[in-house]
């Protein structure tokens, strides 16, 4: 019989050597891991050196020159401990321990840091928050021509932008990513691929009609201008995020609320809406970062300097024929960088929401 | 609490036919169960019952009125979904309230009226909760109290019990019959599951296809099942049917011979219950020798299948010890009066019996 044949070969089987099985799972764990790290500090590297470059001339530079020892310096402070941190963290299973290790190192680091390169970090090159008129202490008053404008200009025209980017945005696609999902209406599919088809499609080639429509309705070089163009190229991707987001809730938690008493916008605020709020809030960073970082469109449609939003000041500040002062250009930089950076690390875990809505949809 | 009827109730969806006209009275604080398998239309028409479907034609009237153009927040129907359809953003006790925010009611009174509730469905305890954190069976009762807390006309229950394990649905429902006694709350229940039907509701109408097929209680459907579908939907394990012909005061279904106590000609199906055939009984009609093939303890019964003159058949024996193995040859026999006979092109049960 081949059930008995299936029996006797089973007999015959040595037993496993348990605690040998056990060893090469580890190794193999061990160097699994250890080549995953590895792999991505490498990946990392490229990302994080530009910003680390960017925040440490932002603080040590000095007008005329930048001095890349002291990059180097910190550099060479800081490769070795992520190094032994990593060891640390490959061979010691304890998360208490690790996390003492990483203490010590980080504090290490910090006084090696602070010896080497502590006195010469300043605060001089952040002065263009307080001075409108930097510019023609590193330039000729003759090239700098007209006034400067302060940074604060530009920074509250980026924040007039952003915020009502998000509003506009959370507004519109919350309500049409709510109808499209619930509400069957003729040309449905066909409006749905044509959103994608819209997002899919390269909005600079649209950008010399845009002008000319902008400076037809008189909107060139106004905020508004840009804030409407924007907000209906970046639409449609928002809408589409949101509709997945609403398929995702049950209809019977509408049913319920429209039986207990509740019309359909109240079941819509009540109980739909707070349902989706890690979409929401996705959706509201997404577009808030769109548009604080928004550069094409605004260098096109906005001209005169009292209309500069951050990154065209960022780019006058840079932009000079007899060289670059790369220590206010960091320093600037590093100021435009903050807001989105908050956003992110505060908001990360929502943002990851996003993808899974966006699949469902 | 309400009188509720139906008149010729119908639903179609472009073309599709959902409800296909029913006719249903339900007194006040009756308990009624719709019984009948996905697709028949039992679910589409308590909807319409909430107000969240129009019908396409026909009425509804709660206590005389007609309430076809009333919206669903304005009928005061407490509707339980399969799903229970909680606010996941709001706590238990915001939960049960949430009806009460949208009537001229105090927010102390409101308040005190759903502690009350909960304590009714005995969740008093979890009232600072959030349904996310609650087992499936709290879950439902906490959707029992939302339902209830608004003082409903009318109580529509949705597939309350399928998404609870075993035991839980039998707590429930006695759970369940409990409030509905204690309130004297009109209540429609829908479900797929007969023993929830017959257990729960006084009344059951059983539905099929789009269409009410009978209604009554247990016991009407079980012993004088008006159509072949409730014969074959009610009762388990189901019943055994055969197709035969009548003639000349005999029914013959493939081998079996029976003689007939009424005039019958035609085509016609027998069906045999399960548990009204047995071996060597007194007096029984139709009695073949019939070869086991299968056994099956099912704990205080066992179910055989076996080959008989009439085809395969299973019937089933009490006690939990089986009195007969595989390849047993038995003498098969039921009570003439057990067997039902029913007109095979109509479908619809024959007055007709089998003689002794």
């Amino acid at each position: 019989m081949a059930a008995d044949n299936l029996v006797a070969a089973r007999g015959a089987q040595a037993r496993p050597d348990w605690p040998a099985l056990a060893r090469r799972a580890w190794r193999r764990r061990f160097t699994g891991q250890s080549m995953l790290l590895a792999f991505l500090v490498v990946v990392s590297a490229p990302i994080v050196l530009p910003y680390f470059w960017m925040v440490v001339i932002a603080f040590t530079a000095r007008t005329g020159g930048v001095a890349s020892d002291v990059l180097w310096t910190a550099c060479a402070v800081i490769a070795p401990a992520v190094l032994i941190y990593s060891i640390v963290h490959m061979s010691v299973p304890a998360p208490r321990l690790r996390l003492a290790a990483g203490l010590v190192l980080l504090a290490i680091a910090g006084a090696l840091l602070a010896a080497l390169i502590g006195e010469r970090l300043h605060l001089d090159n952040f002065r263009f928050l307080t001075r409108a008129n930097f510019v023609e202490e590193i330039r000729s008053k003759a090239t700098s021509g007209a006034q400067f404008p302060s940074v604060w200009n530009a920074f509250f025209n980026s924040l007039l932008l952003a915020v009502s980017q998000t509003v506009i945005i959370l507004t519109v696609s919350s309500l049409a990513g709510y109808y499209i999902s619930r509400f069957a209406f003729r040309g449905r599919s066909v409006f749905l691929q044509g959103m994608l088809v819209l997002h899919a499609f390269p909005a600079m080639t649209l950008i010399i009609p845009i002008f000319l429509m902008l400076h037809w309705i008189g909107l060139l070089d106004t905020i508004v201008g840009v804030m409407l163009v924007l907000a209906a190229i970046e639409l449609p991707f928002y809408v589409f995020v949101m509709k997945g987001f609403f398929d995702g809730v049950p209809w019977d938690i509408e049913m319920s609320a429209m039986t207990d008493g509740a019309t359909r916008r109240q079941a819509f605020r009540l109980v739909v809406l707070p349902q989706v709020r890690f979409g929401l809030i996705a959706v509201a960073v997404f577009a808030f970062i769109r548009a604080w970082e928004e550069y094409i469109f605004v260098r096109t449609f906005l001209i005169e300097n009292k209309n500069w939003v951050m990154s065209l000041y960022l780019f006058w500040v840079s932009d000079d024929v007899m060289g670059v002062d790369y220590g206010i250009v960091a320093a600037v930089a590093v100021f435009y960088v903050l807001p989105s950076f908050l956003l992110y690390v505060f908001c990360q875990k929502y943002l990851t929401q996003m993808t899974i809505g966006g699949i469902k949809g | 609490m309400a009188r509720i009827e139906l008149k010729n109730l119908r639903k179609e969806w472009g073309g599709a036919i959902a409800v296909a006209g029913i006719d249903l009275a339900i007194e006040d604080g009756a308990f009624v169960a719709v019984l009948g398998p996905s697709g028949c239309g039992k679910s589409t028409t308590l909807m319409m019952l909430a107000g969240i479907y129009r019908p396409t034609s026909g009425d509804i009237t709660f206590d005389g009125a007609r309430v076809n153009d009333v919206e669903a927040r304005g009928r005061n129907v407490g509707i339980v979904f399969q799903s229970y359809a909680l606010y996941p953003n709001m706590t238990v006790l915001e939960n049960v309230m949430f009806p009460l925010r949208f009537k001229t009611i105090e927010r102390t009174e409101a308040e005190r009226r759903s502690r009350e509730v909960a304590t009714l469905v005995r969740i008093d305890g979890l009232l600072d909760r959030r349904p996310g954190q609650l087992s499936g069976g709290q879950q439902q009762r906490v959707a029992l109290a939302r339902a209830l807390v608004k003082r409903p006309h009318l109580l529509l229950l949705d597939e309350p019990l399928s998404n609870l394990d075993a035991g839980l649905r039998l707590t429930m429902r006695t759970e369940i019959r409990r409030i509905q006694r204690e309130l004297g709350v009109t209540t429609i229940l829908v479900t797929h599951d007969q023993v929830e039907a017959t257990t729960m509701a006084d009344r059951v109408v059983v539905m099929n296809s789009g269409r009410v097929e009978q209604q009554g209680t247990a016991e009407d459907l079980y012993e004088r099942p008006a159509t072949l579908f409730v014969a074959s939907f009610v009762g388990s394990p189901p019943i055994n049917l055969f197709d035969g012909h009548a003639a000349g005061g005999m029914l013959s279904v493939n081998e079996a011979r029976l003689p007939l106590a009424d005039p019958v000609q035609g085509a016609v199906v027998l069906g045999l219950r399960p548990e009204s055939l047995r071996v060597n009984g007194s007096g029984d009609s139709g009695r073949t020798i019939s070869r086991i093939s299968a056994v099956e303890p099912m704990g205080r019964e066992v179910l055989y299948t076996a080959d008989s003159a009439f085809g395969v058949i299973r019937f089933l024996e009490a006690g939990a010890e089986p009195r007969h193995r595989e390849s047993d040859d038995v003498p098969l026999g039921f009570p003439p009066a057990s067997a039902l006979l029913f007109d095979k092109d109509s479908g619809r049960r024959l007055d007709a019996r089998v003689a002794a």
